[in-house]
C-alpha cells in the first residue's frame, strides 16, 4: 500500500486513490485536513471542474486538483501553503463573478459551501464593474425541485447524479463559456423517485427542495440520527428538528446501505409522524384515560387466559426489535403461539427502494414472527399496529390493539392504547440485509403515549404476569443474550452505523 | 429524422473508431433538414448513437454552428471576441443591428437573416470578421457590412 506525506504527517493509503478519496477513507478530509472542493463528491465519478481543491505535490510547479490527482508511493502533497491558499483565493473570485451573494433570502445560507469559502478565502470586494449574467429565478425543474439559476456555480454534481445514479439523465450544462446554463432537456422535467438528492448535493443554493424552501432557516434545526421506516432498506437519515417539529429528513451517509441517498418519498413521509394519529387510549370506541384502558385490557387478558380461551398475537413489521422481543415474551408467557405479522408490499427498483414496505420484517422474521397463520377462533388478540391486521381480525371479540396511527380498527376494537412512533423512542429496526440499525428519538409525544413494549409490560403486569425482566434497558441486553440471531447486539453496541444479525 | 438522413448517418459510423465520434457531422446532416435541429430530432440521434438526448443537446448547444430554434434564410454573424472589438466589431453589430431592425440572436420578420455574435473566428489578422452563410467576410467596415446584409436575397 503506498505510503503518503500529507501536510507533514505520513499515512498509508489504498492502491489507486486519489488524494480527495484518500483524505476522505482516513476520515481527514474537512475533518483535520481542510481541501474545499464543489465539483468532487464521495459517490459520484470525478468531473474537475471547480478547480478549487488544488493542493501542491511534490515539486511539481502547477497546482494540481487533488480530486483528481492518484497518489503514488512516497509522495507528498501540501494543503496549507500560501500558493495554495492564494490559488483558492483566485478560484473563489471567479466562482463569484455572476453570483448574486443574495444569502440573506437563500435557503442554503448556514449550510452553504459557497458561503463558507467565501468566508475563509474570498475577496471581500468584487472588481468587477460588468453587470452580473441575467438568469432565471425560482426554474421549476420537476414536481419537487426549484432552480435558481444566478445561483449555480456549474459543478455538474447533480447532472453527474441524474447520469451515473439514477440513470435518467434529465440535466445537463448547455450553451457554453460564460453562457453556460445548466437546464433540462427541453420538454423533460427532473422527476425521478430520487431527485431530491440533488438538493442535498449541490454545494450553493441553487437547488433547492420545493417541501423545505422557505420553512425555517438551517441553524435553528439540529439533526438527530434516525432510520428511514418507509422500505425494508433503512436508509440512515437525519431528522431536522426544531421546536419539537420535524422540517425535513435528509440523508446521512452509511456506504453499508445507502451511501449518501434516499428515496423521494421516505424523505417526504415525516409529516406523517404527526397526521392521522391515535391520540387517546380508546375502550369500545370511547376516550379513556390510558390507565383505564390498560387496566381493562389486563383484565380481559387475564380472564381470557383463565377461561383457556385462545390468544394470539400480532407483531407489525414497524415495531422496532426490542418491542417485537417483549411481545414474543409475553406470547410465550401467556402460551399463545408464535407471533403473526404480514408485510406491505409495494415496487422496488435496485437502487434503494425495496418491495417491503416496512422497516423491520427481517427482525420480525428473526424473532420467529410469522407470515402465515390463522387468527380463527381467537377470543382475544394483541395487535401491534392496524397495517398489518387487515380484515383477518373481524371474527375476535376482544383486540387489544396498541397503535400510533388511528384507524377503523382503534374504533373496534376492545381497546385500543397510543403508541410512540420511532421518532419518539429510541430503538432498533432489522433492514433487508439482516442490518441492526438505531434510531434515536427527535420528538416529545403532544399526547400520552408510550413505546409499544412499555405498553405491552404494563398491559402483562396488570394482567398478573412476572414482568420485571421487561424494561427496555433490560429487553435490549436480553435481547443480545437470548436471541441467538442477536448475540452481542443491542442499543449500545449498534452505534450510529448498524451491525449485521448473527 | 428523414430515412436518406439516417442512411448517411450510419454509412459514417464506419469511418470512426467510435460510433460516438461521428455526432458532430451527424449533426450537420440532421441539420441540413430543416436548417434547424428539434428536441425529436435530438432524441432520434441520441438512439442512433446509444447516447442520452441530453448528451447531445449539450454538443448542440455548445456548437454556435449548430440551431436549435428555427433560422433566417442567411446567417450573419459577427465575431466580438478581444481582438475584433478593438478593432470596432461591436459597433459594427450595434449597427447591423439598427440596420435590420432586430437584435443579435434574433431573425427579421420576413424570415430573411438572422443575426448574432460569436467568440473567435480565427481570424484575428483580418478583424473584425463576419461569417455570412459559412462564408468569412474580413476587414469589415459599416459601408461594406451594410452592402453584406442587403446583397442577400
Ligand atoms: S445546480 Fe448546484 S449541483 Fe447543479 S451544477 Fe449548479 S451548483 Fe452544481
Ligand atoms: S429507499 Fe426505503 S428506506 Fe430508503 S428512503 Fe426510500 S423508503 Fe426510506
Ligand atoms: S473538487 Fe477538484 S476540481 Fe472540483
Amino acid at each position: 500500500m503506498p505510503r503518503v506525506k500529507i501536510d507533514g504527517t505520513e499515512y498509508e493509503v489504498e492502491d489507486g486513490r486519489t488524494i480527495l478519496q484518500a483524505l476522505d477513507d482516513l476520515g481527514l478530509l474537512m475533518n483535520g485536513v481542510d481541501v474545499p472542493h464543489y465539483c468532487w463528491h464521495p459517490k459520484l465519478p470525478v468531473d474537475g471542474s471547480c478547480r478549487l481543491c488544488q493542493v501542491e505535490v511534490d515539486d511539481i510547479p502547477k497546482l494540481q486538483i487533488a480530486c483528481n490527482t492518484p497518489i503514488r508511493d512516497g509522495m507528498e502533497v501540501r494543503t496549507q501553503s500560501d500558493r495554495v491558499a492564494d490559488a483558492r483565493r483566485g478560484v473563489m473570485e471567479l466562482l463569484l463573478v455572476n453570483h448574486p451573494l443574495d444569502c440573506p433570502i437563500c435557503d442554503q445560507a448556514g449550510e452553504c459551501k459557497l458561503q463558507d469559502y467565501a468566508f475563509d478565502y474570498g475577496v471581500k470586494h468584487a472588481r468587477t464593474r460588468d453587470p452580473r449574467r441575467p438568469a432565471q429565478k425560482a426554474v421549476e425543474l420537476g414536481p419537487e425541485i426549484v432552480f435558481d439559476q444566478e445561483r449555480c456555480i456549474l459543478c455538474r454534481r447533480c447532472v453527474r447524479f441524474c447520469r451515473d445514479v439514477t440513470g435518467t439523465a434529465e440535466l445537463g450544462v448547455f450553451q457554453r463559456g460564460d453562457e453556460s446554463l445548466l437546464e433540462t432537456f427541453p420538454g423533460k422535467p427532473l422527476d425521478n423517485a430520487y431527485s431530491m438528492n440533488v438538493a442535498d448535493i449541490c454545494p450553493v443554493g441553487a437547488l433547492t427542495t420545493r417541501d423545505f424552501r422557505f420553512k425555517i432557516r438551517v441553524w435553528f434545526l439540529d439533526d438527530v440520527d434516525s432510520v428511514c421506516n418507509q422500505c425494508s432498506n433503512g436508509c440512515n437519515i437525519s431528522a431536522g428538528r426544531a421546536h419539537n417539529n420535524v422540517y425535513r429528513f435528509t440523508p446521512r451517509r452509511n456506504d453499508d446501505v445507502n451511501d449518501t441517498w434516499m428515496c423521494d418519498a421516505g424523505r417526504l413521509s415525516y409529516p406523517a409522524l404527526r397526521e392521522g394519529r391515535l391520540e387517546t387510549a380508546q375502550l369500545r370506541g370511547r376516550s379513556v384515560a390510558f390507565n383505564e384502558a390498560v387496566a381493562a385490557a389486563g383484565a380481559a387478558l387475564r380472564e381470557t387466559r383463565e377461561a383457556g380461551g385462545r390468544i394470539v398475537g400480532i407483531g407489525s413489521p414497524f415495531a422496532p426489535n426490542e418491542d417485537l422481543f417483549t411481545l414474543r415474551e409475553l406470547l410465550g408467557a401467556v402460551g399463545a403461539g408464535p407471533g403473526l405479522f404480514s408485510v406491505p408490499l409495494g415496487a422496488g427498483d435496485d437502487i434503494l427502494i425495496k418491495p417491503e414496505k416496512a422497516p423491520n420484517a427481517a427482525g420480525a422474521r428473526a424473532l420467529g414472527f410469522v407470515e402465515s397463520g390463522d387468527v380463527g377462533d381467537a377470543a382475544l388478540a394483541i395487535v401491534l399496529g392496524h397495517a398489518a391486521a387487515g380484515d383477518a381480525l373481524s371474527s375476535v371479540e376482544n383486540v387489544i390493539l396498541i397503535d400510533t396511527h388511528d384507524s377503523a380498527l382503534a374504533s373496534r376494537a376492545m381497546v385500543a392504547l397510543p403508541a410512540r412512533t420511532f421518532a419518539e423512542r429510541a430503538g432498533t429496526f432489522t433492514n433487508h440485509a439482516k442490518r441492526v440499525q438505531r434510531f434515536l428519538p427527535f420528538l416529545e409525544p403532544r399526547f400520552e403515549a408510550w413505546a409499544e413494549g412499555d405498553i405491552l409490560t404494563r398491559l402483562a403486569a396488570s394482567a398478573g404476569l412476572d414482568t420485571d425482566a421487561w424494561d427496555v434497558n433490560a429487553v435490549s441486553k436480553r435481547l443480545s443474550q437470548e436471541v441467538p440471531a442477536f448475540e452481542g447486539i443491542d442499543l449500545d453496541s449498534v452505534g450510529d452505523r448498524g451491525l449485521e444479525l448473527r | 429524422m428523414q430515412p436518406e438522413t439516417r442512411q448517411k448517418i450510419e454509412a459514417l459510423f464506419e469511418q470512426y473508431p467510435e460510433k460516438r465520434g461521428a455526432l458532430l457531422p451527424a449533426i450537420y446532416l440532421v441539420q441540413a433538414e430543416q436548417g434547424w435541429v428539434s428536441a425529436e430530432q435530438a432524441e432520434a440521434l441520441a438512439e442512433l448513437f446509444d447516447l442520452k438526448p441530453i448528451d447531445v443537446w449539450e454538443v448542440l448547444t455548445f456548437y454556435n454552428m449548430f440551431y436549435t430554434s428555427p433560422q433566417g434564410r442567411h446567417h450573419v454573424y459577427v465575431c466580438t471576441n478581444l481582438p475584433c472589438s478593438l478593432r470596432g466589431a461591436r459597433g459594427l453589430l450595434k449597427q447591423i443591428e439598427a440596420h435590420l431592425g432586430i437584435r443579435a440572436g434574433q431573425t427579421t420578420e420576413d424570415g430573411r437573416v438572422t443575426l448574432g455574435h460569436e467568440e473567435c473566428l480565427g481570424s484575428c489578422g483580418t478583424a473584425p470578421v463576419l461569417r455570412v452563410d459559412g462564408r468569412y467576410c474580413e476587414n469589415v467596415d459599416a459601408q461594406e457590412a451594410r452592402r453584406l446584409v442587403d446583397a442577400l436575397e
